[in-house]
């Protein structure tokens, strides 16, 4: 049983940077494993000691994304991946998932599950994993809260949105976006972060992964940024420390009278 | 220019097989796109149970579709992952649009990303507005990075996609001729590789978020002792329905519907009264098409406030207590009349 976990570096401060072509500027900032990526690590985790499952860690990012790699060691996969090419920066969902699936065909066909975690924090778009099942050809589900039983090559997984709880049969090789695992993220032992320092990175780059230079980063992605701006919708608003109990009944009233 | 031509809309129907509030919503929000691109078409796709669609086509006229697209087999009694994402891709392929709108449902956006990827096309999830900028191609404004700032995204390529929250466009109808036209298609060409063998509704105790003309919310000031007690006693007096910051619903005090913000809802109810929210953007975007808005916080410069039509500098564990006990006397005023 061969699991890849994709995971996603993600900025941990309100303070955005932003480079001159109107991307986000990763290296100026701090940052973390997105939150529900290491859900998806923690389930793929829990695999291993059930079914003797190999687990690959993958990141698309920098140099610096090594760090995350490096926390996924220290919580216990076999193996750490960092695809890194000046040529990937600025891609959007589309060219991402290109990416990502070359990886998958290109050096781990044999992979029978790939885990990713529901969104991510920066972006929240919610599309990277369904893109990615669908250049592969696999079949995904969102929203997986646990994995029941896997046998000969069918799993079976429980998902929970915010209004329907399902159970679902599918096939392998599938593609699982885990949200609200029932388990929390295990924190590393000491000796996790000690293999982690020592540990021998694999490093792809575009050519690597058989991927020609229009099909990524930002001129393989369709969608670009054309301004960013700073919200300014306002209403004009009446402050009060005290005395305010007649208008804020009477406004609540009037609501409460109409239809 | 390539040929594309029109707007094409996903039709996601309720449980109950009547069409999703969101589907009009995006097809009045397309009539305007429409008047500023020459020759355009609104075209709904719904991918269903053979049913009689006479008022759903009907009502979807009404907001100003042209055509609505019905794929049908009894097996699709449901959404389904095997087959409707592909079988609206198809009608994608069949007709080809210009801009493909979708609600940003958890279904909705399942379909969305599959569709982009078929299609190798861009896809900009969760729109707070759409418009039609430079070279006539369409303008999707998102709140990013976690809502501090708010980007302008266009797409080179065709067709030019977006998914959009519900409650984000209002519904207006209008006098309009529309079509439909079916499509009976076989589902067994397209390999079943997902089972789904139980599925439950969650029931859900608390009032829905967007049918109720009041909703009051509470954010990480109300995250301890009894504020979101405190919260719901009100709520109870004035007939509101709870919501919530992100904040509030990881502390537990409310459930996933009724998270609001660009991770949770969008909400436009007529009264909206934000109870210790600082008011972060993504927070403020989910909120700014209310009718009205109270904002209780200690701090006078929380940016809630500029959001508010009355703001109330205090201690919500002061103002609450205030607020029901007046609400009490003015309810023993009205009925003593």
């Amino acid at each position: 049983m061969n699991i890849v976990v994709f995971i996603k570096q993600v900025p941990d401060t309100t303070d955005v940077k932003w480079t001159k072509d109107n991307n986000i500027d990763r290296t100026q900032m701090e940052s973390i494993m997105n939150p529900v990526d290491k859900q998806a690590v923690e389930l793929a985790l829990n695999l291993k000691e059930q079914f003797n499952a190999k687990i690959i860690a993958i990141t698309m990012g920098p140099n610096k994304a090594i760090e995350v790699l490096k926390e996924a060691i220290a919580m216990g996969v076999d193996d750490a991946v960092l695809l890194c090419d000046p040529k990937f920066a600025g891609s959007d969902t589309c060219a991402t998932s290109k990416v990502l699936s070359s990886v998958i065909k290109e050096k781990f066909p044999e992979t029978n599950l790939i885990l990713f975690g529901q969104s991510a924090i920066d972006g929240e778009t919610s599309q990277t994993g369904t893109s990615t099942a669908v250049r592969l050809n696999m079949p995904f589900i969102s929203h997986v809260k646990e994995i029941i039983g896997i046998e000969e090559n069918i799993v079976t997984v429980n998902s929970e949105t915010e209004t329907e709880k399902k159970t679902y049969k599918v096939n392998l090789p599938a593609v699982l976006c885990v949200n609200n695992y029932v388990l929390p993220p295990r924190i590393p032992r000491i000796n996790g972060y000690i293999k982690a320092q020592d540990y021998n990175y694999k490093t792809y780059n575009l050519y690597e992964l058989n991927l020609m230079d229009n099909e990524t980063g930002v001129k393989g992605s369709p969608t670009y940024v054309s301004k960013v701006y700073k919200t300014n919708d306002t209403r004009s608003c009446e402050l009060m420390e005290s005395d305010y109990e007649y208008s804020v009944i009477t406004t609540i009233k009037e609501v409460m009278k109409n239809g | 220019m390539a040929n594309e031509n029109g707007i094409l809309i996903f039709g996601e129907l309720n449980k109950d097989n009547t069409i999703k509030p969101v589907v009009k919503e995006l097809v009045t929000k397309a009539r305007s796109l429409k008047e500023k691109i020459w020759n355009q078409r609104i075209m709904v796709c719904i991918v269903g149970p053979r049913i009689n669609y006479n008022n759903i086509v009907h009502e979807l006229g009404r907001c100003g579709a042209d055509e609505v697209v019905i794929v049908c087999d009894n097996r699709l009694t449901e959404y389904d992952s095997n087959y409707t994402p592909e079988l609206f891709t198809q009608i994608a392929q069949k007709y080809p649009p210009r801009i493909i709108l979708i609600g940003a449902t958890t279904n909705g956006k399942e379909v969305a990303s599959y569709t982009a990827t078929k299609l190798e096309t861009g896809l900009t999830a969760d729109c707070t507005n759409l418009d039609i900028g430079e070279n006539n191609l369409l303008l999707s404004t998102r709140p990013t990075f976690g809502g501090q700032l708010t980007a302008d995204i266009l797409c080179r390529t065709f067709p030019q996609m977006a998914t959009v929250q519900e409650n984000t466009f209002k519904i207006e109808e209008t006098d309009h001729f529309v079509n439909a036209i079916f499509n009976w298609i076989d589902i067994d060409k397209i390999e079943k590789k997902i089972e789904i063998i139980k599925a439950k509704e969650k029931i859900n105790h608390s009032r829905d978020l967007s049918t109720s003309k009041i909703i009051i919310a509470g954010g990480k000031g109300a995250c301890k002792d009894n504020g979101f007690a405190l919260i719901y006693q009100l709520a109870q007096k004035m007939n509101a329905a709870v919501g919530g910051s992100r904040e509030a619903y990881e502390h537990g005090y409310i459930t996933k519907s009724q998270q609001i913000g660009q991770t949770g809802k969008t909400v436009t109810p007529e009264l909206y009264i934000a109870v210790g929210i600082s008011g972060a953007n993504q927070h403020l975007t989910s909120i700014k098409n209310s009718g009205k808005i109270i904002a209780i916080n200690k701090d006078r410069n929380a940016p809630i406030f500029k959001q508010a039509d009355i703001g109330i500098v205090g201690d919500l564990f002061e103002v609450l207590p205030n607020l029901i006990e007046k609400f009490d006397i003015v309810n023993k005023e009205e009925n003593n009349e």
